[in-house]
C-alpha cells in the first residue's frame, strides 16, 4: 500500500511539472506570420530589430501590382515582445536596405527616393512618424551596416560612373569616407532588377574584420565584372584584396570572421551550395574558392540566400548560418565560433514556399528570424520565428 | 485492447477460483470492462494565432460545437463497495478525444477556412467515489472523482502540440443495474480539465497542410458508458437477494 501510495504520488509529481510550463515564456518562442488582405501587394521583408524596450521593428518593400511606380515602398511593422502587431507604418521612400539601424538611440533604416537618392530615415519606435531624414549623397542603397563604432556603412551604386558606391557615415549621419570601385560594365539594369524586386537578388552584405592591429570591412558588391567580396581597411576605405568567383552567376553569399585570417563562408557555384567550414583568406590578394567544395548543401534551394550570425548563449559564442531548403524549411547551422564544428541543425519546416531575410540575437540569448512566406502559394508576407536561447544549448 | 481483454480474462479466472471459499474483500469486489463515447468541449483560455492582421483586424479561433466532437472510450472497471452505500470506481482504459479548431485567413476577395482536426488518445486512471442508493434491481449513483491520464505516441504532428499528462475533476450520474449474474453500470459523467493541455514549447504546427498556433485550451468532456460488471462473491441480502452459484 505504501509502495502504491509512493508511486502514485511519484507520476503526480513528475506530471505535475510538465504541467506546469512556467519557465515557458510566450515572447521566447513563437511563430508569427503577418497577413495583409490585399492580394495585390506582395512584401519583401528586408530587416529585424530588437527594441531596448521590448517588442520588434519588421522592415519590408512593399511592392504593389498596381501601383505605376515600379519600386517597392518602405514599410514598417512594430510588434509586441510576443509578435502582435501594434503599428504598421508606410513611407514616401523605395526599396529599404536590408538590415535597419539602431545607435545611440536612434533608429531607422536607408531607402531611396524616385531619383535612386539614398536616405537614411530615423524613426519614432512608438509611432512610426518619421524623427529625421539624411540625405546620404550615394544612389541605389543596396546594403547597410552599423559597426561596432556605431558608424554607418551604406552600399550603393553609381550607374554614371559603374561603380559600386561604398560610404561611411558617423553618428550625425556626416559623411567620414566614400570611395568607388569600378564594375567595368553597365549593371544598372541588374541593379534596378535587384532593387524592383522583379529579377535576381544579389546577396549583397558588409561585415567587420581584425587582423592584429589592421581592421576594416568585407563588403560583398560588384567589382571588376563580377560579384566580389573586397576588402576595406577602415582608416580610408582602402582597398585590399578580395574574393571573386565567376561573373554574377556565382559568389561569396555569406561571410563571417573566425579569428585571424580564418573564415566561414558559404557560397553558390554551378547550381550547388557550399559551406566552407574554415578557411584562409589573404585579405591583400584577389583569390577564388571555387575549387575548395567543403561542404555541400544539396538541401539549399538553387543559389540560396544565407546570412551569418555571430551569436552567445550561456556565454559560449556560436556562428550561426541561416538559409532556406528544397523542402520549405527555414534551417539554422551552428558552429562552432572557433573550430570547424557543426554543433547542431535545426530544421523550421512550413507547408508553403519559405525564404529568410534577416538574422538577429535577441536580449535573452535567443534567436529571431525573419522570413518571407508564401500563404496559399501565392501572397508573399513577412514570417517571424523566435527562436529560444534553449534551443542553441549545447 | 487484446491485452485489456486477456488482463480481464486472467483477473475473472484467478478470481473466480478464490471465490470458493468466502472474503470479505471480494464479497465487496467487482469487476467489468465497458465502453463509451465523449463530446469533448474545448474552453481557450489564452488565444494564440500564427496569423497577425496587418490592417488591424483580429483572427479568431472557434471551435466545434460539444456534439459534433465525438469520441470514444474502452476500459476496464473495478467497483469496490466501502460502504453499503459507497463504492468506489477505476476505469482505467484508453480513451479518445476528437474536435476541430476552425480559423479563417481573409483576403479581400477570398476567405481561407482553415480547419485542424485533432485527435488525442489517452490512457486514462478515473478514480470515482459513488454514492449509491438501492432500489432493487436499481440502484441510481452519483459521485465525483479525478483523472489522471497520459497522452499516447502518435505519428499526427498535432500531438507535439500537446503536453502529456492531463488532470480532471468530475462529477457522473448513473446506476447499477444487477441482472442476478452480471450487473450493468450506465453513468453519464462530466470532467473539467483542472489545467491547460498545449504545449507551450511546441504550439506551432507549421508543417501541415493548414499551419496553426495552438492556444492554450482545456479539455473538458461530456462522456456516456456502459460497463458490464461482475461480482466475485455475491453480497446477500442485496438487490433481488439471489446469491450467485459458482463453481465450487
Amino acid at each position: 500500500m505504501k509502495h502504491s501510495i509512493f508511486l502514485i504520488s511519484l507520476i503526480l509529481l513528475f506530471a505535475g511539472c510538465e504541467v506546469d510550463q512556467k519557465d515557458i515564456q510566450p515572447e521566447n518562442e513563437f511563430i508569427k506570420i503577418y497577413n495583409h488582405p490585399d492580394q495585390q501587394i506582395a512584401y519583401h521583408p528586408a530587416g529585424i530589430l530588437e527594441l531596448p524596450n521590448g517588442g520588434y521593428l519588421i522592415l519590408s518593400g512593399v511592392k504593389v501590382d498596381s501601383s505605376v511606380i515600379e519600386y517597392p515602398h518602405a514599410n514598417l511593422i512594430k510588434t509586441s515582445p510576443t509578435g502582435e502587431v501594434e503599428w504598421t507604418r508606410d513611407y514616401d521612400l523605395y526599396a529599404p536596405t536590408p538590415r535597419l539601424f539602431e545607435r545611440s538611440g536612434s533608429v531607422g533604416f536607408i531607402a531611396m527616393d524616385l531619383q535612386l537618392n539614398a536616405y537614411a530615415v530615423e524613426i519614432n519606435t512608438a509611432s512610426g512618424d518619421v524623427a529625421g531624414q539624411h540625405d546620404l549623397g550615394l544612389t541605389n542603397p543596396l546594403y547597410s551596416y552599423v559597426d561596432k563604432q556605431k558608424n554607418l556603412l551604406v552600399l550603393g551604386y553609381d550607374y554614371i560612373a559603374r561603380s559600386s558606391w561604398i560610404s561611411l557615415f558617423d553618428g550625425s549621419f556626416g559623411l567620414q569616407r566614400s570611395v568607388k570601385v569600378n564594375v567595368n560594365e553597365d549593371l544598372v539594369i541588374q541593379v534596378q532588377k535587384h532593387l524592383n524586386k522583379s529579377g535576381t537578388q544579389f546577396p549583397f552584405f558588409v561585415g567587420e574584420w581584425t587582423e592584429g592591429s589592421q581592421s576594416g570591412y568585407f563588403v560583398n558588391c560588384f567589382y571588376n565584372y563580377t560579384l566580389r567580396t573586397v576588402y576595406f581597411e577602415s582608416a580610408g576605405l582602402t582597398m585590399l584584396g578580395n574574393i571573386y568567383s565567376f561573373q554574377t552567376q556565382a559568389a561569396v553569399s555569406s561571410l563571417i570572421q573566425r579569428t585571424g585570417n580564418r573564415y566561414a563562408l558559404t557560397r553558390f557555384y554551378s547550381n550547388n551550395n557550399y559551406l566552407l567550414g574554415d578557411v584562409e583568406v589573404d585579405i591583400g590578394t584577389s583569390q577564388n574558392f571555387n575549387d575548395i567544395t567543403g561542404q555541400m548543401l544539396p538541401e539549399l534551394v538553387h543559389d540560396a540566400k544565407v546570412l551569418s550570425a555571430r551569436i552567445t548563449v550561456a556565454s559560449t559564442p556560436y556562428i550561426l548560418f541561416a538559409s532556406q531548403t528544397n523542402s520549405n524549411s527555414m534551417v539554422t547551422y551552428q558552429h562552432a565560433a572557433d573550430v570547424d564544428s557543426l554543433i547542431a541543425t535545426q530544421y523550421h519546416q512550413f507547408n508553403e514556399r519559405v525564404e529568410v531575410s534577416d538574422i538577429i540575437q535577441t536580449a535573452e540569448e535567443g534567436v529571431a528570424l525573419l522570413g518571407r512566406i508564401y500563404i496559399l502559394g501565392k501572397y508573399q508576407r513577412p514570417v517571424l520565428v523566435k527562436l529560444p536561447a534553449r534551443t542553441f544549448s549545447p | 485492447m487484446q491485452k485489456i481483454l486477456a488482463f480481464l480474462f486472467v483477473l475473472l479466472f484467478s478470481t473466480t477460483i478464490m471465490t470458493a471459499q468466502v472474503n470479505p474483500f471480494l464479497e465487496n469486489f467487482r469487476v467489468g470492462f465497458g465502453a463509451g463515447v465523449n463530446f469533448s468541449h474545448i474552453m481557450e483560455t489564452q488565444s494564440y494565432n500564427l496569423y497577425e492582421d496587418l490592417t488591424g483586424e483580429e483572427y479568431r479561433n472557434t471551435y466545434s460545437s460539444i456534439f459534433q466532437n465525438f469520441g470514444h472510450q474502452y476500459f476496464v472497471q473495478l467497483d469496490y463497495r466501502l460502504m453499503d452505500f459507497l463504492a468506489l470506481t477505476l476505469k482505467p482504459g484508453t480513451y479518445t478525444y476528437s474536435f476541430t479548431r476552425l480559423t479563417n485567413i481573409v483576403f479581400q476577395d477570398e476567405t481561407v477556412e482553415q480547419a485542424n482536426e485533432i485527435r488525442l488518445r489517452y490512457f486514462e486512471i478515473p478514480l470515482e467515489v459513488r454514492y449509491t442508493a438501492d432500489l432493487g434491481t436499481f440502484m441510481p449513483y452519483a459521485g465525483g472523482g479525478f483523472t489522471y491520464a497520459h497522452l499516447m505516441g502518435s505519428q499526427e504532428a498535432t500531438n507535439q502540440t500537446f503536453i502529456r499528462p492531463k488532470m480532471t475533476l468530475g462529477g457522473a450520474v448513473g446506476t447499477y443495474i444487477d441482472l442476478n449474474y452480471l450487473i450493468l453500470d450506465f453513468n453519464v459523467g462530466y470532467h473539467y480539465g483542472l489545467h491547460v493541455i498545449t504545449s507551450k514549447a511546441n504550439r506551432d504546427d507549421t508543417g501541415s497542410r493548414d499551419s496553426y498556433s495552438q492556444s492554450d485550451i482545456r479539455l473538458n468532456d461530456l462522456s456516456i458508458n456502459l460497463s458490464v460488471l461482475f461480482s466475485l462473491q455475491k453480497k446477500s441480502g442485496r438487490g433481488r437477494k439471489v446469491k450467485c452459484k459458482f463453481p465450487q
